[in-house]
């Protein structure tokens, strides 16, 4: 095992190295894979049938909530990484579990919303645009969740091993998810919801 | 305080939340629709790309050259997937 001490923990075996590229590489497919999503999406808006519109249902307040709160927990993962590079732990720590309860508060208005769908009559089997609707933005939130889940683990992994080669690089690259992530909620926001609502 | 909110960080997380608010305006606007749709796309596009560079550190390491043809190629069959299948199946351009 080569170490480079020039470079961050995370960097710093080849091993390392190798897994943050390649963990780029896999965002590369989940591009690929939201693109799928969208394109369905796209193409079946306007098949509403007899079921509600995206102008009937979308509730403006509750995706500014959702939005608002994912940049934040963007911003708060950056900030942990940022405390990780300066040998913070406790303050990379304490960044790490800000953004894993922002990312549970994002659940629970999706949730709310979801309700919200189907008590308005939008539920998977309603229409081509319900079932595509749902099936993106179940796609995103299932992603969340799993993050929820994974960022819980490194976290755990952190407080008891504390920052050395493995952990900073696992946290890392659960960095680089959580961002995609928000990267991905940009654009349902704008060309779901906003589309939708204009 | 200030060691652990560097700048570039601030700089980003405000203008993400601007951004935010700037794309909200097409709900408010007396604009068409294509201005609409290229406000969103402007401001998406950009979120994204400072997402990209200012927090993912994208071009931080010596594989960037890689990782920049990665995404770019993701990005590519992304498009051609989305429009293709709008040019044929919505905007009827066959």
């Amino acid at each position: 095992m080569k170490l480079d001490a020039s470079q961050p923990l995370e960097y710093r075996t080849e091993e390392n190295q190798l897994k943050i590229l390649g963990f780029w590489i896999f965002l590369g497919a989940e591009i690929v894979l939201f693109a799928t999503l969208f394109t369905v999406y796209f193409v079946l808006e306007n098949g509403t049938g007899n079921g509600p519109t995206g102008k009937d249902i979308f509730q403006i307040s509750g995706v500014l909530w959702e939005t608002f709160i994912l940049l934040s927990s963007s911003f708060t993962i950056g900030i942990a990484i940022h405390a990780m590079r300066m040998g913070m732990k406790k303050a990379m720590m304490t960044m790490m579990t800000i953004t894993l309860l922002l990312g549970l508060a994002f659940l629970g208005i999706e949730i709310y919303e979801f309700f919200h769908y189907v008590h308005a009559g939008a539920a998977i089997t309603t229409s081509g645009f319900t079932s595509a609707l749902l099936t993106l933005l179940g796609t995103h939130g299932a992603h969340v969740t799993f993050g929820l889940f994974w960022g819980l683990a490194i976290l755990l992994q952190v407080k008891k091993h504390g920052l050395n080669t493995h952990t900073a690089n696992k946290s890392f690259i659960f960095s680089l998810y959580w961002h995609f992530l928000d990267v991905v909620w940009i654009f349902i926001f704008s060309f779901v919801y906003l589309k939708g609502l204009m | 305080m200030a060691k652990l909110f560097p700048k570039e960080h601030i700089i980003g997380f405000l203008s993400s939340i601007a951004l935010t608010i700037a794309a909200l305006m097409v709900l408010y606007l007396d604009v068409s629709f294509a201005v609409k749709m290229t406000i969103l796309l402007v401001t998406a596009g950009l979120q994204a790309s400072l997402q990209l560079i200012l927090f993912m550190h994208i071009g931080e390491s010596k594989e960037k050259g890689t990782l920049y043809t990665n995404i770019i190629y993701a990005l590519f069959v992304a498009v051609v997937t989305i429009f293709g299948s709008l040019f044929v199946l919505v905007w009827d351009w066959y």
